[in-house]
């Protein structure tokens, strides 16, 4: 469930960017959705980078082997 | 496909997706406002002005005389920057002083400055030779007349041990150089004359030599080096020198010596063995001596105010005669009517600065009080407009490096939107450390902060690059220290930050976590890599799993992305061929293959199975039909396979067959009824010769339309795998660097700590430091930015990009400046 819920706050964290980019830099429909392009870009990216690490934990096929010392 | 501005009824108009609207204009200006009109469209600064006057050398060209005077201007002001220079002035800052200087007034200061300028420095040449000639020709007095001063002194005491001998006919005051009749027996007339000066200490060796043997070995030469080096008056340098003083006899040797002389540059200056004329000569000298400084130092006082008065003007003076110039050159590219009334121009400019530029022609009008007004109107033609981004200062630097690979065709999809994030993410990538993203941020702050300061400033070349690097840069940073907190690094030191660690001891003592390992006893760690992985035996082979198969992710998304612009390209040319003949099959066949290699990646991860999918993969090809075992992922899983690898064979010829076909056919159509072509049309006045290239593919060689759809499916299968492997640098760099971090960290910073000492440990930080900076900061991020780029260029695209337009580069005094420094 942990991915489910990231996830969606992933998906509220970018909304609220759009809008902040919206609000702050308005300059007109052609520079909003190109402001709008780049925020979904990031947050697209940025999601899919923590998806695929946590996944990749979700259900190990290997596990630390510590070191000698520690 | 001449097809300019298709569609774009698909999606609402994005800024910076497609390049602006050009259009072709035709202005036509009458000759009286001219000048002022190609002024007032510089200032504006977005017509590119076609060369109309090509086939006309420089010298036919209508103001060639205008850009020939422009041109002695500009050589008179480098002349003033030179002395300047040389005499350590700088020219002051430009300020906003439109002083409405003429271009003939100009002329004419800079023709008087000139020449006062050249006078003063012919003259204080000419002084400066004197000044060091007088110097050297005291310098030979005082010498001189110290040697014959002492040879006197030895002349009395040999005299005074003599004087016993002889009866005191002579005394001192006799000159010590008289016809010698009196003392030899024979009638030989013996005349000892003698030469004094200056020779250069390097050459005064062999000067001697020479004179020895020239004379057979009779002179007399005396040289005497002197403590400080003087200025030789013909070279204006300072040599170390030796005062000599030659004693010859015979008028030949005479002349041989004088010859001699000559050839070694020695300055010869007279001399009269007189003890009471050498004192008044000195004297003489002396005097001359400082009244010439003196008038020096007026003269280059005088030289001073001038070139002061200069500088202050150099700044606006310069960009005046650059401006002048550039208007002549465009005024020189627009063809002059036969009846020489009018200049007609051509030029490409944005539909949106229509207004701007009959706005600017009617203001020209006015100030040039002419009664005709200047004609503007709008050409139709098939040529290619240039490409126009209105870029402001954050995606210029991105535009630049997509640019750089090649300019992007009139109006295709531009790749520069999604490069202003997918660039600094996949640095990110490679990059990932928090700590090492926070410091670029620091430093890109800098420039950012300071960015008036060093915008007005002249930098060097790298750092001109970093500092109009500095947003992407700053883009690298921030999404570093996002990649750096997943990969959980800060100087590759790892930290809880989240939540504990996933991973727990399987027992209370901890006995087996050195052979077996831990297990995973709590939640999956929310965000990131688990910090348990740092430092344990398997660390390596999980990270490494996970970066490829993350590498593998990204690039096919990547990947895909580029597929689809292509297909928005499609749409927008209303190219239908290419969106079921290109797209379709393109699509299929990559996400059929490396779309399902990523699924089974995501499969495996969620269900954690054992399955192992290199196997899976190459036996999807070799045996299709197989069973799969315990490779098996989910159910059903071998007939997907073959399907998937069915559609892939099949979208293979769908790629390469029908398109030539279906060219070969609309070519046809296209080209039934051409056999009757309407008469040009005469009606307008102004005849333009519509030389606009008909790209209108007369010829349509189908073998070579079909070896091209050949060359380019090949390149696409094969590309899928290659490309796919491409991105597999992602991992292999971001490996990279956190080993290096690694080794950094433990082996320098924890070394030292160990032995307790805080010189060592202050000696370790500055290692640290100093490795981090130059190896990690510095060398690991150009290496990032440069693998981040390629596969900007090539894997992402090589998908749609056609990057064979040219660039917008309009005629405005704003570029100028960068265009002449």
């Amino acid at each position: 469930m942990g991915f489910v819920i990231t996830t969606l706050s992933f998906v509220a964290i970018g909304i609220i960017a759009c809008l902040c980019a919206r609000v702050c830099c308005n300059k007109g429909p052609s520079a909003n959705l190109f402001h709008l392009t780049l925020v979904i870009t990031a947050t697209i990216c940025c999601w899919m980078m923590w998806a695929i690490v946590y996944l990749a934990q979700m259900n190990p096929l290997i596990v630390p082997i510590l070191s000698e010392e520690e | 496909m001449a097809n300019h501005g298709g569609g774009g009824g698909c999606c609402p108009p994005m800024d910076l997706f497609r390049s602006e609207p050009m259009q072709l204009v035709q202005i036509i200006i009458p000759i009286e406002s001219a000048h002022l009109t190609a002024s007032y469209l510089g200032d504006i600064g977005l017509i590119q002005f076609k060369d109309l006057n090509a086939e006309k050398s420089p010298f036919q060209r209508t103001y060639a005389a205008q850009i020939k005077r422009c041109g002695e201007m500009a050589r008179k002001l480098r002349y003033f920057k030179d002395q300047m220079s040389k005499a350590g002035f700088t020219p002051s800052v430009l300020t906003e002083t439109k002083g409405d200087i003429s271009l003939d007034d100009l002329e004419v200061k800079l023709g008087d400055l000139e020449a006062e300028l050249i006078e003063i420095n012919s003259n204080s040449e000419k002084l400066e030779r004197g000044y060091n000639e007088l110097v050297e020709y005291k310098l030979v007095l005082q010498k001189a007349g110290e040697f014959f001063k002492s040879a006197q002194t030895s002349a009395v005491a040999q005299h005074r041990e003599a004087a016993s001998d002889q009866a005191p006919e002579e005394s001192l005051e006799t000159p010590l150089l008289t016809n010698q009749e009196s003392k030899s027996d024979q009638g030989k007339q013996v005349k000892l004359g003698f030469l004094a000066g200056l020779v250069p200490k390097a050459k005064a060796l062999a000067f001697e030599r020479i004179l020895f043997r020239a004379t057979r070995g009779n002179v007399f030469l005396e040289q005497a080096a002197l403590d400080e080096a003087v200025v030789d008056p013909s070279s204006g340098e300072k040599v170390e020198k030796n005062v000599f003083l030659v004693f010859f006899s015979g008028e030949r040797a005479k002349s041989k010596i004088l010859k001699i002389c000559e050839a070694f540059g020695a300055n010869r200056y007279p001399f009269v063995e007189d003890l009471v004329k050498q004192e008044q000569s000195i004297t003489e000298v002396s005097g001359k001596i400082s009244e010439i400084k003196t008038t020096i130092d007026a003269g280059l006082l005088h030289r001073g105010n001038l070139l002061q008065t200069i500088g202050e003007q150099y700044e606006p003076w310069s960009l005046l005669v650059r401006r002048e110039k550039s208007i002549y050159h465009t005024l020189n590219m627009l063809s002059i009517d036969v009846t020489k009334k009018c200049l007609v121009a051509e030029g490409w400019s944005p539909i949106y600065a229509t207004e701007q530029i009959q706005d600017a022609l009617e203001q020209a009008t006015i100030d040039s009080n002419s009664q005709v007004g200047a004609i503007f109107q709008v050409l139709h033609t098939k040529e290619m407009p240039p490409t126009f981004f209105r870029t402001n200062k954050f995606t210029d630097s991105f535009q630049t490096i997509v640019d750089a690979y090649g300019v992007a065709k009139y109006q295709e999809a531009n790749p520069g939107v999604f490069t202003v994030v997918t660039f600094p993410f996949l640095f990110a990538v490679m990059f990932g450390d928090w700590g090492h993203g926070i410091c670029l941020l620091l430093a890109t702050l800098y420039l950012i902060v300071k960015e008036k300061k060093f915008s007005s400033q002249k930098l060097g070349d790298i750092m001109e690059m970093t500092f109009g690097g500095r947003y992407v840069i700053l883009l690298m940073s921030l999404f570093s220290i996002y990649t750096g907190l997943i990969y959980n690094e800060f100087f590759s030191v790892p930290f809880e930050l989240f939540s504990p660690s996933a991973y727990v001891c399987r027992d209370a003592a901890c006995s087996e976590a050195t052979t077996i390992g831990l297990i995973k006893g709590r939640d999956t760690y929310p965000f990131g890599v688990d910090p348990a992985w740092h430092g344990s035996r398997s660390e390596l082979p999980f990270l490494n799993s996970l970066k490829m198969k993350m590498s593998i992710l990204l690039g096919v998304t990547q990947m895909n992305l580029g597929i689809i612009m292509s297909f928005f390209n499609a749409l927008y040319f209303g190219n239908a061929v290419n969106i079921w003949f290109q797209f379709i099959p393109q699509m299929i066949f990559l996400n059929g293959l490396f779309g399902y290699l990523s699924l089974l990646i995501i499969v495996k991860w969620c269900t954690g199975s054992q399955a192992d999918l290199y196997h899976v993969m190459i036996y999807m090809f070799l045996g299709p039909t197989d069973d799969l075992g315990e490779n098996q992922l989910f159910p059903n899983q071998k007939t997907v396979q073959i399907t998937l690898l069915l559609l892939a064979l099949i979208a293979v010829p769908w790629m390469l067959l029908p398109k030539p076909f279906i060219l070969k056919a609309q070519h046809n159509r296209r080209h039934q009824g051409v056999s009757y072509t309407p008469l040009e049309g005469e009606d307008e006045s102004l005849q333009v010769e519509a030389n606009h290239d008909s790209h209108d593919h007369e010829e349509f060689e189908f073998s070579e339309v079909f070896v091209h759809q050949l060359i380019h499916t090949i390149e696409f299968v094969l590309g899928a795998v290659s490309n796919t492997a491409s991105y597999l640098r992602l991992w292999a760099l971001s490996l990279a660097h956190s080993e290096l971090s690694t080794v950094f960290y433990e082996k320098v910073l924890l070394l030292a700590w160990g032995y307790n000492n805080v010189i060592i440990l202050i000696i370790g930080l500055i290692v640290f430091i100093f490795a981090t900076v130059g190896v990690l900061l510095v060398m690991e991020t150009l290496s990032a930015f440069l693998h981040a780029l390629r596969l900007h260029w090539v894997e992402f695209q090589n998908k749609f990009y056609e990057g064979d337009g040219y660039k917008f580069h309009p005629f405005s005094f704003a570029l100028l400046r960068d265009d002449d420094e």
